[in-house]
């Protein structure tokens, strides 16, 4: 569908989700913004489970039981991957923004990506090993 | 050798709702698009609205979306769509005259702004001395007004459509805009000039609210690098601010 | 022409947080996660760990640059939505009113959980 037609003009807020080209900069646009939506997100349901500690162990202990379970630990791995990929693109954003390494923005993103590919392998055995 | 191309092309009129309308159009298989919007506005329909002069990228008027794409249909070869049906769409990001013409009035004022304009002096010849042709000028005025050589951007409108930003944000100032502002600061050492071309740039809808997607730079046909320039502002007004803040 | 009278010191501060994020983030993760014996701390563990003030200080830091990071980020992404001048006021005042009762909630948070634990400590002392 055409979201430009004239006739959807009040739609244009859908424009938001219009990922377009699959070139290498949009997809790091966006990762960036699943990534961050991810991100805020968890900001808060992290908050939110925090105030269980406020509560005391009897509230607490049991969920850290749950959160050693394997399959809450492939969790984590998802969080830490959506915080490489969020971290390490920011940087090159952060990093051209100011004027460095403008012209080599598409390798710069593909190195900090196997940055954050290798950090994740070792991350998540380490999540696992306990 | 002739071939038949498939074409859908998005139709829309003050009075017609939006619709795509598919032709069959034959042209020689060496054609390049802009050939082939031709043939439809000349053997199927005289009331398509479309935009050319050139033919060879060098006005920047043809531009539309190819296939999803942007695209100066007029150096754009069909066969590098091998007979495949073609969709051409206007551009994104512009309000629509009618059929494939968008109202590029809000560009040209952003280009406008730093009082770019897309000729600009000669280069030297090769050998590093200045060009001596006169060009039947009297040679005193061809020593003071040196022939012009164009710009790289063609103001196309290509790398508006193509940015992201500007789909959500109408109010961002725009890749070309912003790459015409670089250009004028590279020409300028004079300091109010420049504080005035920087201050052009700044501010939450300027420079700041891009999202480094670089779609401009991938997609603009002209290698004008509206990206690059973009970057390049930000480092240059975040030196003015520190300065600033630090009393100079 | 746009209104751009305010230069855009948002860019800025999200790329300054952020980068301070991947220190502040970094070592966040390598204390909850990976330093932490079974991975994740029980209720006695964290008590111990927020014993230390140098700890405590770390994660307010912690905490306050990532909801400065997390709310110019909100802003931003809501910014695209193509918001009148009104909306995006009323966004400005969303994010630092938002942000304002996180970090709230963060302090409210820590001082709860280290006043329990000095508690707990003194109770059990023998």
């Amino acid at each position: 569908m055409n979201l430009y037609r004239p006739d959807l003009k009040r739609f244009r807020f859908l424009r938001w989700f219009d990922f377009r080209s699959w070139r290498l900069g949009m997809i790091a646009y966006i990762l960036n913004r699943v990534t961050a939506i991810g991100l805020v997100l968890y900001l808060y349901i992290h908050l939110a489970v925090l105030t269980m500690l406020a509560q005391g162990p009897s509230s607490w202990d049991p969920f850290i039981r749950i959160a050693r379970a394997p399959w809450f630990l492939a969790l984590d791995v998802l969080l830490l991957a959506g915080m490489l990929i969020h971290g390490l693109n920011g940087l090159r954003i952060a990093l051209t923004g100011f004027g460095i390494g403008v012209r080599g923005q598409k390798p710069l993103f593909v190195a900090l990506m196997i940055v954050a590919a290798v950090a994740l392998i070792a991350g998540a055995l380490k999540i696992f090993a306990g | 050798m002739s071939i038949t191309l498939t074409l859908r092309i998005l139709r829309s009129r003050r009075d017609v709702m939006p619709h795509y309308e598919t032709f069959e159009v034959s042209v020689s298989d060496a054609a390049n698009v802009l050939d082939a919007i031709e043939q439809v506005w000349a053997h199927r329909d005289r009331k398509l609205m479309f935009r050319h002069a050139c033919h060879h990228a060098s006005c920047g008027t043809c531009a539309v979306r190819i296939n999803g794409r942007e695209k100066l249909p007029c150096i754009v070869p069909v066969a590098d769509y091998s007979g495949k049906p073609l969709t051409i769409e206007p551009l994104r990001n512009f309000d629509i005259v009618g059929d494939l013409v968008v109202d590029m009035a809000k560009f040209f004022q952003n280009q406008q702004a730093s009082d770019f304009v897309i000729t600009r002096p000669t280069e030297n010849e090769l050998v590093g001395k200045p060009i001596a042709y006169t060009g039947g000028m009297d040679p005193e005025s061809a020593s003071t007004i040196p022939f012009n050589r164009f710009e790289n951007c063609v103001e196309c409108g290509i790398c508006l459509s193509a940015c992201p930003t500007m789909a959500g944000d109408h109010k961002f100032f725009g890749p070309a805009g912003l790459a015409a502002i670089k250009r004028q600061l590279d020409k300028t050492t004079d300091p109010v000039e420049r504080k005035r071309l920087l201050e052009l740039a700044d501010g939450e809808h300027g420079v700041w609210r891009c999202h480094s997607a670089w779609e401009c730079t991938e997609a603009c046909p002209q290698q004008v690098f509206p990206a690059e320039s973009i970057m390049a502002l930000r480092k240059e007004i975040t030196k003015k601010h520190f300065r600033e803040l630090f009393g100079k | 022409m746009q209104n751009r009278k305010r230069s855009g010191w948002g860019w800025f501060w999200q790329s300054v947080t952020g980068v301070a994020l991947i220190g502040l983030l970094g070592l966040h993760m390598v204390a909850h996660h990976f330093v932490a014996a079974g991975g994740l701390r029980d209720y006695q563990q964290v008590i111990e760990y927020l014993s230390n003030p140098l700890i405590v200080v770390t994660e307010i830091a912690f905490l306050i640059v990532v909801t400065i990071h997390a709310m110019l980020g909100v802003r931003a992404l809501l910014f695209d939505l193509g918001l009148t001048a009104r909306a995006e006021r009323m966004v400005t005042a969303l994010v630092i009113g938002v942000g304002a009762l996180t970090i709230l909630f963060g302090f409210w948070l820590t001082y709860t959980v280290t006043m329990q634990g000095s508690m707990l400590t003194a109770l059990l002392a023998p």
